[in-house]
Order: C-alpha cells, then sequence, then structure tokens
C-alpha cells in the first residue's frame, strides 16, 4: 500500500479538510461504509459535520486509533484522556459532538458523550437551564407530578 | 438522518430535541434512577420517556440498572405499615422517605423483591397478592392465591416465589405455592409441608433466604432447608446453633446481626461454618442498645438498620450503615462505608428490600 493511500481526506460541512490516517478514520462505521462503497475517492464529504466539531472528533479517533493499535498506553490512562477530553467541553459541543458521533457512527465516542451530558445534570434547575426544553406542562400538571414524586425532592 | 449542525450559538433546545429519540434515550438511561421524577418535570414527552419500557430495557443493557433500597416502615403511632426508599439528598446524606402514592401495607403481609417489582402475599386478606412496580411506584393485583394464607413468609429463586405459611389461620397446616414471576401466573401444585413448621413468625417474621437454589427458613426453634430442584426438606444443625433473623445473603453467605450479643454474623453453608464479621467495632458500640436490627444485601454489601434512642429528646431514630465485605485469610472483614440516621418518628423497619430499577 502506498503512502497516499493509507492517508483518507475528510471534507466537513463548512468545507474544511483534513487529512488523517486511515485506521483513525475507519473507527467511524459511516466512513468505513463510504469507503467500503468505493463510489467515492480518496475525499469523503461530511455534509453534517463542521471543521471545529470535525477536529475534535479526529483528535478522539487519533488517540483511540494509537491506543488500539501498539497498547502503549493503558486503558486507565485512556479512561482519563477521555474524562480529561468532554470535561470543559460547554453544552452546545458536548450536543454536537453527540450528533456527529451519531452520524459517523462511532460507538465509543457516542457512549461517552452521552454518558457526559448525563453527568452532568444534575440538580432540577440544571436540568431546565442545562436541556433548555420549555416546560409545556400547566402549573396544575406540574403540581400534580410534584406530588406523586414527592419522594424525590428535598425539604 | 441528515442534520445540519451548527457550532453557532443556537439555542440548544433544537439540539437535544435534534437529537434522534434512540439517543435522547441512552443519555436519560445514563442519568440515575433517583433523578428521573426532575427529569419528568422538564417536558411531557420527558415525562413520556421517563415511564417509558424502553428506558429501563436501555438502563438494563447499558449496565446502568442500580440497586435502590426499601424499606417497610411501622408506623407506632398510627399502627400503619408503609413504603419507603433509601435516596440521597442533595446534601449527601441518605433519608428514608415515604412514597405518599402508596396505599398502607397490610399486617402479616410478606414481602420479596424480584428485578423492579416488589412483590407481596397474604396478610388481613388471606388471598391477597400484588406487586408495586418501583419504575412508577403503581401497585397491580395479581391473581389470588391458590389457597388462602396467612403469616406467609417468601423468597424467589430464578423469578420463582416460593410462599409458605398457615392454611388459613391453621398453624398445623403449612403449605407452599409457587407464584412464577415470568408468567405472573401461580402454578397450580399446592405442596404440602410433611415437616413440622411451628411459628414462623414472630412480631417481626424471622424471613426467609436463598442460598445455593436453596431456601432458608426457621421457626422459633429450627432452621429449614428447602431444594426446589429435589422438593426435598433439609437439616443443618450448624446452622441451626444459632438463632438467625432478619438476614440476608451475599455471595452464598448468610449475614445477620445479632442484637444480643451485637455482632454481624456469617453463616458459611459449604463449609458449614458460622464466624463474625471483623473490622465493625466503631459501628457496633452505635447498635449496643438496638433493640431490632434488619440486614438487606444491596450490590454485594450490607446494609444495616437499626434503631437510637436519643435521650435528650426521646426521639427515636431509624439509623443505616453500608458495610462492604472483604474476605482475607478465611475470615470476613467488614468495611462501613456510611452511616446516617435515616429516618426521625416513632417507627421502626419491618423488612429492607433490594430493587433493581
Amino acid at each position: 500500500m502506498s503512502k497516499s493511500e493509507k492517508k483518507i481526506v475528510l471534507k466537513s460541512l463548512d468545507n474544511e479538510a483534513f487529512e488523517v490516517e486511515k485506521a483513525v478514520a475507519l473507527q467511524s462505521q459511516t466512513i468505513w461504509v463510504m469507503c467500503e462503497d468505493k463510489c467515492v475517492g480518496n475525499e469523503i464529504p461530511l455534509e453534517n459535520v463542521t471543521g471545529q466539531i470535525l477536529a475534535k472528533v479526529i483528535d478522539y479517533c487519533k488517540k483511540h486509533a494509537v491506543v488500539d493499535g501498539d497498547g502503549d498506553e493503558s486503558s486507565e490512562e485512556l479512561k482519563n484522556w477521555d474524562t480529561e477530553f468532554t470535561k470543559n467541553m460547554d453544552q452546545s459541543t458536548l450536543f454536537n459532538m453527540i450528533l456527529a458521533a451519531n452520524y459517523l457512527n462511532i460507538k465509543s465516542l457516542l457512549n461517552l458523550t452521552c454518558q457526559a451530558v448525563a453527568d452532568k445534570t444534575k440538580t432540577i434547575d440544571e436540568f431546565h437551564t442545562f436541556l433548555n426544553i420549555e416546560n409545556n406542562f400547566t402549573p396544575e400538571e406540574e403540581a400534580q407530578i410534584c406530588q406523586e414524586n414527592l419522594w424525590a425532592f428535598d425539604d | 438522518m441528515f442534520y445540519k449542525i451548527s457550532t453557532k450559538k443556537t439555542p440548544l433546545s433544537s439540539l437535544i430535541m435534534s437529537l434522534p429519540e434512540d439517543v435522547i434515550i441512552d443519555i436519560l438511561a445514563r442519568v440515575p434512577r433517583c433523578d428521573y421524577p426532575k427529569l419528568s418535570l422538564v417536558s411531557k414527552h420527558f415525562r413520556s420517556l421517563v415511564v417509558s419500557p424502553e428506558l429501563y430495557a436501555r438502563r438494563s443493557l447499558l449496565g446502568c440498572t442500580e440497586h435502590c433500597l426499601y424499606a417497610v416502615i411501622f408506623n407506632n403511632e398510627t399502627k400503619d405499615f408503609h413504603l419507603y426508599i433509601l435516596r440521597p439528598k442533595n446534601n449527601g446524606n441518605r433519608c428514608l422517605v415515604l412514597i405518599p402514592s402508596l396505599p398502607t401495607m397490610c399486617y402479616g403481609v410478606s414481602f420479596v423483591a424480584v428485578g423492579p417489582r416488589i412483590y407481596m402475599f397474604g396478610g388481613d386478606q388471606k388471598n391477597m397478592a400484588s406487586s408495586i412496580d418501583c419504575r412508577s411506584h403503581m401497585v397491580q393485583t395479581l391473581p389470588s392465591m391458590p389457597v388462602p394464607m396467612s403469616f406467609t413468609i417468601a423468597g424467589s429463586i430464578d423469578g420463582r416465589i416460593y410462599v409458605i405459611g398457615y392454611r388459613d389461620y391453621n398453624r398445623w397446616n403449612n403449605v407452599m405455592v409457587v407464584f412464577n414471576t415470568k408468567t405472573q401466573m401461580w402454578e397450580p401444585e399446592i405442596i404440602k409441608i410433611d415437616i413440622e413448621l411451628r411459628s414462623m413468625w414472630s412480631k417481626w417474621s424471622y424471613g426467609c433466604v436463598v442460598m445455593a437454589d436453596k431456601l432458608y427458613m426457621r421457626d422459633d426453634k429450627n432452621s429449614f432447608i428447602y431444594d426446589p430442584k429435589k422438593s426435598k426438606w433439609e437439616r443443618d444443625e450448624r446452622l441451626n446453633s444459632k438463632k438467625w433473623k432478619c438476614a440476608c445473603v451475599v455471595d452464598d453467605v448468610l449475614y445477620y446481626h445479632d442484637t444480643y450479643k451485637n455482632e454481624v454474623r456469617a453463616y458459611d453453608p459449604k463449609q458449614k461454618r458460622w464466624s463474625v464479621v471483623k473490622g465493625l467495632e466503631e459501628l457496633l458500640s452505635e447498635t449496643t442498645n438496638s433493640w431490632y436490627s434488619d440486614i438487606m444485601c444491596c450490590g454485594g454489601k450490607l446494609a444495616l438498620f437499626f434503631p437510637k434512642i436519643i435521650i435528650k429528646t426521646k426521639q427515636n431514630e431509624v439509623w443505616c450503615a453500608e458495610i462492604s465485605l472483604k474476605k482475607h485469610r478465611g475470615e470476613i472483614w467488614g468495611r462501613v462505608e456510611w452511616y446516617d440516621n435515616v429516618l426521625t418518628g416513632n417507627c421502626c423497619v419491618t423488612k429492607p428490600l433490594t430493587v433493581m430499577v
């Protein structure tokens, strides 16, 4: 295999191009299927992912490809790296990472980011602000749910 | 499946709601279960997700299922039995809280937890069988017991619940019936108990535990073992040498707190050997005056419930301690992970239960 065949170019929604090792990119089942199809050349357009998010996804894939490849790093180290990776992501980035991981079909990244969101939802106020969903209950309905679930709330 | 993803500061609502339902369920499945009521307040859509079977199936698939401790509490003033749940408070302490949506429990009922449900048999209405689904805290009436039974005890093996009790009120006529939790039906056979079982019920039941697919129970004098595979009753004289009660099982070893000697004892049926759990001196200095206690296995650890009276205020308190276990050179060592006053009031724990949700 020549050097160029080992590389692949991923092109983001906003036309940013990333040249990566094939082994790194193929952690995405979506990209893997696209490569198998052979209907795409060496350049794979990813119409759903912006450059900013794609860069992070590639960081993740690089880290995990290296570890899976030579086994130099312990799983403990990898776990710490994963924690650091999502720790300071803002909500917007985190949700975009989930969307990207889901679209690109990278199971481990989807697990990691879903867990990160779950870990960040701690108190009721945070739920509302974090998820930022409009509360569509009437005050009566809300009171009823609170009543049914009294056990779950602090005084 | 094409979503436009933008990193601009768009409203986040569009982001989470733009996730496929499957991914939303994946996120919610990873949230601690005691936060579900808060989640159900987010929106109508979330409320429907929180009670959906898919969510609990996903929790199980992801290994997010939690061991959740419940306790049947007897109120000395109202003489009522109610179900409580042990949950963490925002300040990090634990507390037992009443589940107000559930009706009062009857006296003489036996409780057994299987998966996410608590099953209840007998009691005042002697044919009564029902279950509480701890995901929704809803009560479901089950097919009536094949025979009226009072003062029942129950244990479950492989999804089958063995209910033993007096036929009617006749303590000389003990029978056993089997409820299959998979089919939610009673098995037709009424098993006559051909050994002499005396009173199995003190004010608080001595209880029934399961070790290595056998039921262990005791009356006011003797311990009995039932092997369902062989349909055979057995005796174990070593086990019989201690008046165990309100016991639980971790890794096929029986544990109970002897309030008289104030020790946590363990019985290994394979070695036929009793031992005392080491390393609990500090905790046990708190239980010297406990007139009852009850112990439950929760995720491989012990949860010990015990009462305390605060002399100054003459208040009753229920305490709970979580103990992790370790075997070292043939001895069992306990380490107290935490202990807390979990409930204050004139009441006591009659039956702790571990539910998987």
